[in-house]
């Protein structure tokens, strides 16, 4: 496994700097920690059931890793509406679904009360403004959700967010085989849908760079 | 309801708050549809006998055991579904994208009956002979009985998944999004808005038997 660390899969820091106040740390402290140790964070995602508390603790951990996530689309899909949408079934598609990331976000920091992460700041690039990228990104988003919230199902110890992740987890397959059937491209294209761990869901979302640096004074001409 | 052929957009408004219950009721009563046959008692029986002792609800402790009386559930749901587009295949009564899906969707079934066969080992249920009637007869009231199907298959997966130990939950949480992706494509297909709902709605095992017995599939 490559050594990568989190200062360098979270380039922009969006993801990483609210997590860091729940390891009860300050961000530099976090940071060097998560510098040298590689994974506290994701360490949270794939500790061995042990204590109630670290239990708890683990279920935060991920529903705010999924929050990161639906923030990210939530930004996006409402920028498109921003934008005055796209026309047709892809204006539709970008409606329903962003809909529905909205209610996933609120449902989530519901959840979280205090302890839900805040909002990031995103650039899209244009993604929001060109069906063709907005259809790519939204491909590459969806089937991501999925594996993402797969690769956590099992590590989640209530069962009652158990039953509130799932019931996300397949709307997002159902957002990724409408907008891939939009994209040409096979709904279902394989028997089985395959999880993706935490630490490589971070690396994808780092490597778009729609995330901003926190405290950049890049100004976006839109803003999630 | 959409209807098959009903313009696209009429069904499409997106869903902000998800009613589950009214949600599985609306999906138990499209299953109405499928047929004429009425709940049987025989129906039940033969139901029941395949649910085993299935818990129902996210309240049950995970076993070894109960995770193979949900397997078994799920191997009936994947060989009846997997049944079901062998049947339209072989009738011929499909065309375009609507044989693609059936062929594709139909294959990856197969697949998962596969994976889920090989849990219960020698405790695998003997199956009923299905008998599909009408419904893959015509295009139309095959794309129908897929949506429903399909619909059904994704609300019990994620309804018993909390039931399951770790280790199966993890595999059936491989299936259940193709199974969500399977219901988005035949939606879509069908005009009707592929993602209806923020949150998936659920279906205990019993709503489920009782859905499945109402379509007389089950022989």
């Amino acid at each position: 496994m490559s050594d990568l660390t989190l200062t360098t899969l979270d380039r922009d820091g969006a993801l990483l700097e609210p997590l860091a106040g729940l390891h009860g740390s300050t961000r530099a402290e976090f940071l060097s920690k998560a510098a040298l140790g590689g994974a506290t964070l994701l360490a949270a995602f794939a500790a061995p059931p042990d204590a109630d508390a670290q239990s708890a603790k683990r279920d935060v951990a991920i529903l705010n890793f999924a929050l990161a996530l639906e923030y990210l689309q939530d930004a996006f899909y409402s920028e498109v509406e921003r934008l005055g949408g796209f026309s047709g079934e892809l204006g539709r598609q970008a409606r329903v679904v962003g809909a529905h990331e909205r209610a996933h976000v609120e449902a989530l920091r519901k959840v979280l009360g205090g302890r839900a992460i805040s909002r990031g700041r995103y650039d899209f690039r244009g993604a929001t403004e060109k069906p063709e990228a907005f259809t790519r990104t939204a491909v590459a988003f969806e089937d991501l959700a999925v594996a993402a919230y797969k690769g956590q199902a099992p590590y989640i110890s209530d069962s009652g967010l158990l039953v509130a992740a799932l019931g996300i987890h397949t709307v997002e397959a159902r957002h990724a085989a409408w907008i891939r059937r939009l994209a040409g491209s096979s709904p279902a294209p394989n028997a089985f849908d395959e999880p993706r761990t935490g630490k490589s869901v971070l690396t994808l979302v780092a490597r778009t760079n729609f995330t901003m640096k926190t405290g950049s004074r890049r100004s976006p001409r839109f803003t999630g | 309801m959409a209807k098959l052929g009903t313009k696209p957009g009429s069904n499409r408004k997106g869903r902000l708050v998800s009613d589950h219950g009214q949600e599985v009721r609306n999906s138990l009563s499209r299953a109405d549809v499928l047929t004429t046959a009425m709940l049987a008692g025989a129906g039940v029986a033969a139901g029941g006998a395949l649910l085993g002792g299935l818990a129902d609800g996210a309240a049950s402790q995970p076993s070894r055991k109960q995770d193979l009386e949900i397997l078994n559930f799920a191997l009936l749901l994947e060989e009846l579904q997997s049944a079901f587009y062998a049947d339209a295949l072989q009738r011929g009564s499909l065309t375009g994208e609507l044989r693609q899906f059936a062929e594709q969707v139909g294959a990856q079934e197969e697949e998962h009956a596969d994976l889920v066969r090989q849990a219960p080992g020698d405790d695998v249920r003997e199956l009923p002979a299905f008998d599909f009637g009408d419904a893959t007869g015509d295009a139309k009231t095959f794309g129908r009985t897929a949506r429903d199907l399909e619909d059904l298959g994704v609300a019990a997966y994620n309804t018993q998944a909390p039931n399951l130990t770790k280790d199966a939950l993890g595999a059936a949480a491989r299936i259940v999004s193709v199974e969500a992706r399977h219901a988005a494509w035949i939606r879509d297909l069908l005009g009707e808005n592929p993602a209806p709902f923020a949150s998936e709605p659920r279906a205990s095992a019993e709503e489920v038997t009782r859905a499945l017995n109402r379509t007389g599939f089950l022989g």
